[in-house]
This record gives C-alpha cells, structure tokens and sequence, in this order.
C-alpha cells in the first residue's frame, strides 16, 4: 500500500528527473529501448544473427557487410556507396529505416523519441571497440514531443491531503474504481468477433496487403506465408489435418477470418505491435486470405462491409469439448492394483532425445509446444 | 516416429548435476561408485567432521550483505531451463520448473516456469490500470491502490499449460521430469475474486462471457465463460507472499483455478463482458485440440487429474545404492483435490498407495512419498493419481486410443522411468 502511494506522490517529480536524466547518454536505458531490436537482433558476447545481423563491433562497420548475414540488395548497395554505421547514420537510420535506406529489409518503423534513438546507440557503442568518440558526444536535449508519454497522466489517484475530503463515487458495493470514458474504452476495446462485431470503419485491397506483407511481415513469415526458419507458417496445408505432421495455417485450420484481423491489429508485427492502421490492417488481412486461396482476386478490398463475405473451410469442424465422454473419464471403473496387465512389463520406446542440451542449439527435436 | 536422426548422446545437465551433487554429499569421495554418498567406510574419519571448517572459524557475511536473499552457490543448477530448438525465438517461447529440484508443493518464484509470447512486459505499477467494460451497468477503470481496497483472498493454485507433456504424445522424448513436466507450478495467490469486480461494474443478464486481455505486446486474450468468471476466478496481485514477478504478470494477473495456464492472463488490463465467446487466436489457432478424424475440440479448458514421479527422474538419479529409497512426486486434479496417488515400480503390473504428505487442497499441488527397499534390480517407476470425482490418471496409450497423436494439448498421461541398477533413471514407455 505505501509503496502505491510513494509512485503516486513522486509523479511529479518524475518528468522532471527524467529531463535531467536524458541529457547525457545512458546506456542503461538504451538496453531498454533495445528490447524493441531484440526480435531481430542480438548484441553482447555470443550473439548470433537473427532475423537481422548481430550487432556487436556495429561502429565502423560497413553497412550490409556482416559475412554470414543475407542481406537486401539495397542495404549491400548502401554500403558499396559508402555508407558506414555510426553515430550520424544510425541516429538517422533508426529514426526512419525505410527513408534512409530505401528498399531495406529491416521490417520495423522506427524509433519515435530522439532519447530513445541517442541511448540505444549509446547502448550499441558499449559492444563496439571503435566507439568511445561516440560515447562522448552528447545527445540531444529532448525535444517537447519526446517527452510525450514519460510525464503520467494520471492525477486521480493524488493522495487527498485531508482522508475527508475523498471523493467516493455513487456505483458497485464498494465504490471503488471510476467511470471508464468513451475515449479509454475506445482506445483498449480493439477486439473482434466472428460476427463482426468490433470491426472498425476501413477497407483494404490485396493488392496494398501484399506490399505491406512484403515490408512488415516477410521477413519472419516467408513470401509466400510458408514460414522462414521457424518462425511461424501462414499459409498452405490443405488438407493435412489427417495426416502424420498436420501443418495448421490460416487456410488449413483457422476457423475464422476476424481472428485474423484482431491478432494482426493487436499483435503484430511481433516486436512492434499495434503500429498498423485499420486500412493496413484490412489489406494485410485480405492478401493472408489470398495467400490462403480464400479470395482469389488482387483487386478484392476487404472492409468492414465486406468482411461477412468470408468464410474460412474449417469452419464446421470445431466442436465443443467432448473429453467427459471418453473411456478414460469413467468413474464406475476401480483401478487395478494387483496382476494387471499381461506378464511383465517391457520397453516399447525410449526418450527420443537423450540429450536436451539447454545450453546447445541442436535442431533435432520434433514436435512443439505451440 | 523415426523421422528425425536418432540420438543417443548422454543427457549433459543430469551428468553435470550428478557430478555435483555427488561431489558436495560426499566430499570428493569417488562419485562413479554407488553408495559414495554416505558417510566414508568404517575406519576413515570423515575430514568433513575432523577438519576444522572455514565457515566454523571466520565470520560469515553480515545482514546488509543481502537485502533480497538468494539460494545458496551450491544450489546454482537449480533453475528455469529452456530448449531452444522448441521455439522460434527465446521471446516468444517457454522455459521449465526444475520438479526434480524441489519439495513440499509450494514452487518458489523464481523457479515458476513462464510462458510468454512477446517476452515479459515491464509495467509500471502507478501507470496499470483494470478496465471493465461490455455489457455492465457502468464500465470502470480501476487503478492498482482501488484493487487492494477491494476484500482480498488467499489461495493455492496449481497452473499447468495446457501443452505440458506436449512434446510427449507420439511417444518418449524428452529426457527429465522438468522438461516432461515442467510447465507447472503451484503457488498461494493474493487477490480479488473477479466476480467482486464484476459485481462492482454490474454484468448484465445478457452478459454470457468475459475477454480478459493483457498489457503486454501480445495483447493476450481469452473468452472465458461467466459462470467460471463469477465462480473462483481471482485477480490476483501477490503470489507466495510477495508482488507477483514481472514473468508472472506484475502487478497483476487472473488466475482461472483448475484451467489451463494460457488462461491465466498476465499483466491483466481489461475485463470486457459479452454474449458471446471472441474466438481469438489463443483459443482457435492456437489450444484446441485437434482429434484423429481432422476434427477438432474447442474451449477444452479444465486440466485433467496428472501426477509424476520427481525423484527418482533422468535429472535426479539415486545416488545412494540399494536400501532405504524414497520415492516422491507431484498430483494434481484440475477439478478438485487429490483423493489417492498409487505408485508402482514394475511397470503397472502392481501397485501401492502413496502417503500424500503437507496441505491437500482444491486444484492445487499434493505431494506423494512412496518409501521402500530397493534391492538394486531394475525397476520401472509410475504414478496413478485419483481425484476426488474418481477420475483416474489414464495411461498415455489409452489416451492416443481416444485422440490420436496430434492434439499437442491435454496429455495426462501415465509417466514412466526406468530406474536403471546403476541408478540413472531414463524417460521410458513399457507395455
Ligand atoms: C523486424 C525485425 C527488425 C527489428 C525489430 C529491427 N531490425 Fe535492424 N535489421 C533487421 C534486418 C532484417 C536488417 C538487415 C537489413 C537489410 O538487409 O536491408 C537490419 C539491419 C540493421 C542494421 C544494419 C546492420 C548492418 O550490418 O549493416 C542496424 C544498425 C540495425 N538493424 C539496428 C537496429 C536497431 C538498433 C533496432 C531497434 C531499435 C532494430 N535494428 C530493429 C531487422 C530488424
Ligand atoms: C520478427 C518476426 C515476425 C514478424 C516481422 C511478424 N511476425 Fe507474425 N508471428 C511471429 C511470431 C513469433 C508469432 C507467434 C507468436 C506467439 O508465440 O504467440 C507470430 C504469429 C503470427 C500469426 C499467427 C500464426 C498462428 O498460426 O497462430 C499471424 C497471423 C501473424 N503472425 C501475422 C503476421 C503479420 C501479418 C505480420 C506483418 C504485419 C507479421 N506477422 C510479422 C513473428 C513475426
């Protein structure tokens, strides 16, 4: 309960703090904002390419030059040109990936606050040999804007200086808690139903989906949806719901096509959520139901009007929880304790990995967990 | 099943831990030759007794030494771990409860396994809030302090993923009960009955559903039934005592008692009350089980009566040679408590009841000892938990007879190891 009521009484306090705090670099604060790269990539002793190259010596680095990593055309061209990472170009790479290098693979946005942008560098220089000179150089003060979410909104909760003059409201039993506003419910409440139910006002070709697929989504999920590495398959499995190694995508499995909205809109691209608008959200949403064959037209536009259209195949065959009706769940049965079974037990199969080796990368596993 | 190149490499972290296990019971004694855990044969003082210990002369550390207290250096290999090669990536992915390490049946916080699909959200308690909105009398936004002013509960729950035991529906593969069994843990929540918050918001009679849905950048979310919302769901925000861990949800998560973890919504932010379930991808992609016939069962929540054998496992071989051998493990039921463990050592032909030992309570963990004389054979090791509606533990046959080897979820059943005479024990399936 103190603790609660300290955060509350040193709200004010904060913003300022935090000024004072951005005006140098800080590293410690760039590993936080690196959380946001971590999808991606990694950084530190030991760190591999992932999704993107590992970022350790990334001052002085040539771009597009790590030699185990496939690289765009237009990043390798960027580098040819001359361009070499460091404090200058990464400021203005991580700002707006797309507009400084145009046509880079890096699927992410880019960061929005410049304290962001100067402590993540300043996080990188402490993984590269080349970068004191960086380190030294100051950041820029924070602009008014990028001050934006670190001063709390919330006063509500300030200590009444005197306990009667709290004010109780009229609802519930307890009287506890507010009325949430239109605007807050509007904000949180972006769910959406199989019937439709939450979609927001917007539209989308398969034509713009594509385009947007192939920037923010490829990278992971493949051209095509089949799934680079393994990270997760989108499309195509038709069929094989029966079969030994069912592979259960969108067009395979999925029973409904608002999932596909709602968990795009509210969680993807993994590591940058919530960063698509409702438009792109419909064009994404309809070029997966193409990469699925569920439309079949580039000029389809999916939007909240056309969205009762569609139908997934798999629909029809999810059924409620049936378990109770198995054998396995009669009661009537007592269990045997003596003599069960026929002659001695004996070894049918044996753990099919001996050796787990958490600390290994062995690739042999089956199965998932999902 | 053979589709993958066989391997049968010794499993690296039972080696490590055997060997330091056996190196700190028995003061360096030879740890290869079985029984080297006891005290030194008659006629050699046991220096651990005759020499004079550093920590019996000098002073230890004092009380500002530690602020938050940790286990001890020698208990270093007790921890979460996690296998790579199961996920795409460690931020969305899965690590494991070491079983084979603990006792009683409360698991401590840092050993709680977790599950996350964008990493762990760092939320700022004074900037969370829990909204209810949908069909109530009055949506409203509760901050953390207008939670705590609410009556609060004490429970023990066990939470167990859905996809526990997962890896092993086509058959034996992964070798040690903390990655067989390992998505589990069982902890005393603090918190507020959902159904008090409810009541506060006012569901109305058209209310059939809630959406509880998280903070973090998975957005997590569940349909959950009313009945089950307004009957034991808690919205807890301790957990053993102290603020739940932020892989845990801080500063506050739904626990949905006896059902599966998935549900169990972390940094819960937003309650919404429908007539309807949402069908969102944690509950149509993603944990429903898909049957042999290409069909599958949808909304499968509770958690099925389970239990296994912790020690002996693949993890924790007997060190100690034949005698006096204790036998113990975890039971749990998702619809209720534990009525009855039997433990069998051939392999199902025969068995005896276990003593349950420490608190039985409703969906939450028992803990099972089975003492006995080991005579040094080879033995085949089991567990059969009863619950109290007199549902019992099916073997792991009997439940591919019902649902084939692809539901992934579910899988209660019946664990083998073989206890080998040299005390290693191995992740088996018998006839
Ligand atoms: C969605 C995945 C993704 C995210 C998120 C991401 N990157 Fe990248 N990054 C990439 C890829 C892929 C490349 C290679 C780009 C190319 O070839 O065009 C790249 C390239 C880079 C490069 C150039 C490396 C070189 O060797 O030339 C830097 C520097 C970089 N990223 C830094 C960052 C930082 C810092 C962040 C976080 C603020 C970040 N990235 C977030 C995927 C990502
Ligand atoms: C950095 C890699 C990455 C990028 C980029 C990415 N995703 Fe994902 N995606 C994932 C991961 C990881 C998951 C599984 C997350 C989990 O475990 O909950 C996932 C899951 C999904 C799923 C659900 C799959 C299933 O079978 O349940 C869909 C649909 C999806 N992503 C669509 C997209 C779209 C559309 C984009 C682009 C806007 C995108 N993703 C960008 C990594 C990525």
């Amino acid at each position: 309960m103190s603790k609660f009521l300290k955060f509350t009484a040193s709200i004010v306090l904060l913003g300022s703090a935090w000024a004072t705090n951005a005006n140098a670099q800080d590293a410690d604060a760039g590993e936080k904002v690196f959380r946001k790269c971590a999808a991606c990539h990694a950084v530190g002793e030991g760190a591999k390419n992932k999704v993107g190259p590992e970022l350790n010596e990334i001052f002085g680095r040539v771009a597009g030059s790590h030699e185990d990593f496939k690289y765009s055309k237009a990043m390798i061209k960027a580098g040819e040109e001359g361009l070499v990472w460091d404090h200058d170009s990464l400021t203005e790479y991580l700002a707006k990936p797309r507009a400084f290098v145009k046509g880079t693979r890096m699927a992410f946005g880019g960061l929005k606050k410049d304290d962001e942008i100067a402590n993540v560098i300043a996080y990188l220089a402490t993984f590269s040999s080349s970068a004191e000179q960086a380190a030294a150089e100051p950041a820029p003060a924070p602009t008014g804007a990028s001050g934006g979410d670190t001063a709390p909104v919330e006063t509500a909760q300030a200590p009444a200086a005197n306990a009667a003059d709290a004010v109780i409201p009229e609802h519930g039993v307890y009287h506890l808690g507010r009325e949430a506003l239109p605007e807050e419910v509007a904000a949180w409440d972006i769910d959406v139903r199989p019937d439709g139910v939450g979609l927001p006002v917007g539209s989308g070709t398969v034509a713009d989906g594509g385009v947007l697929y192939d920037d923010n989504c490829a990278v992971c999920h493949g051209v095509f949806g089949e799934g680079e590495g393994r990270w997760p398959v989108l499309s195509g499995g038709f069929g094989t719901l029966t079969a030994d190694r069912p592979v259960k995508t969108i067009g395979s499995y999925w029973p409904f096509a608002s999932t596909i909205f709602d968990y795009v809109h509210r969680a993807m691209p993994f590591g940058n959520a919530r960063s698509l608008d409702a438009d792109q959200t419909y064009a994404i949403t309809a070029y997966l139901l193409y990469l699925n064959d569920i439309v079949t037209d580039e000029d389809f536009e999916l939007s909240n009007e056309t969205f009762s259209e569609i139908s997934l195949p798999n629909e029809e065959n999810f059924y409620p929880d049936d378990r109770l009706d198995e054998a396995n769940f009669d009661t009537n049965v007592e269990p045997c304790m003596e003599n069960c079974g026929d002659g001695p037990a004996e070894i049918v199969m044996r753990a099919r990995i001996l050796d787990v080796t958490p600390d290994g990368d062995d690739e042999s596993g089956a199965g998932g967990i999902d | 099943m053979s589709q993958q190149p066989e391997k049968d490499k010794n499993f690296v972290p039972a080696r490590r831990s055997f060997l330091q296990g056996g190196l700190t019971a028995a003061g360096g004694a030879a740890v290869a030759a079985i029984g080297g855990g006891a005290a030194l044969a008659a006629g050699t003082p046991d220096p651990a007794i005759t020499e004079l210990k550093d920590w019996n002369q000098y002073s230890g550390p004092g009380v500002d030494a530690a602020p938050y207290g940790v286990p001890s250096p020698f208990e270093s290999d007790v921890v979460r771990r996690n296998v790579p090669w199961l996920t795409a990536d460690p931020i969305s992915s899965i690590n494991f409860t070491p079983l084979h390490e603990l006792d009683g049946i409360i698991t401590p916080n840092g050993l709680c396994f977790e599950r996350h699909h964008s990493g762990v959200a760092e939320v700022d308690p004074a900037e969370h809030r829990l909204m209810i909105n949908g069909l109530v009398d009055k949506p409203l936004v509760f901050t953390m302090q207008d939670l705590m002013r609410f009556p609060r509960e004490n429970r023990v729950y066990f939470l167990e993923c859905a996809a526990n035991s997962g890896m092993e529906w086509r058959g034996a593969q992964l070798n040690g009960c903390q990655f067989t069994h390992g998505m589990l843990h069982n902890v005393m929540y603090t918190g507020v009955r959902l159904r008090t918050l409810l009541e506060e918001a006012g569901v109305k009679p058209s209310g059939k559903w809630i959406l509880a849905e998280g903070a973090d950048a998975s957005g997590m979310g569940r349909s959950i039934p009313i009945e089950k919302a307004l009957d034991d769901c808690l919205v807890a925000f301790k957990m053993n005592g102290e603020a739940l861990r932020p892989e845990q949800g801080y500063p506050v998560r739904l626990c949905v008692p006896g059902w599966e973890g998935n549900m169990w919504v972390k940094w819960l932010r937003r309650i919404e009350v429908g007539d309807k379930p949402w069908q969102l991808r944690e509950e149509t992609s993603k944990y429903t089980d898909l049957m042999p016939d290409g069909r599958a069962r949808r909304f499968t929540w509770a958690m099925d009566v389970k239990s296994v054998i912790t020690n002996p496992s693949p993890q924790a071989p007997v060190t100690h040679g034949r005698g006096h051998t204790i036998i113990t493990g975890v039971a749990w039921s998702g619809h209720g408590k534990i009525k009855r463990v039997d433990v069998s050592i051939d392999g199902g032909r025969n068995w005896q009841h276990a003593r349950i030992d420490g608190p039985s309570l409703s969906r939450s963990l028992h803990r099972f000892y089975y003492e006995f004389n080991w005579d040094g054979s080879p033995l085949y090791l089991q567990s059969r938990a009863i619950d109290e509606h007199g549902y019992v533990q099916p073997t792991k046959d009997a439940l591919r007879a019902a649902r084939g080897d692809n539901s992934i979820y579910h899988n209660n059943g019946i664990q083998t190891w073989y206890l080998k005479t040299n005390g290693e024990a191995e992740n088996v399936e018998v006839s």
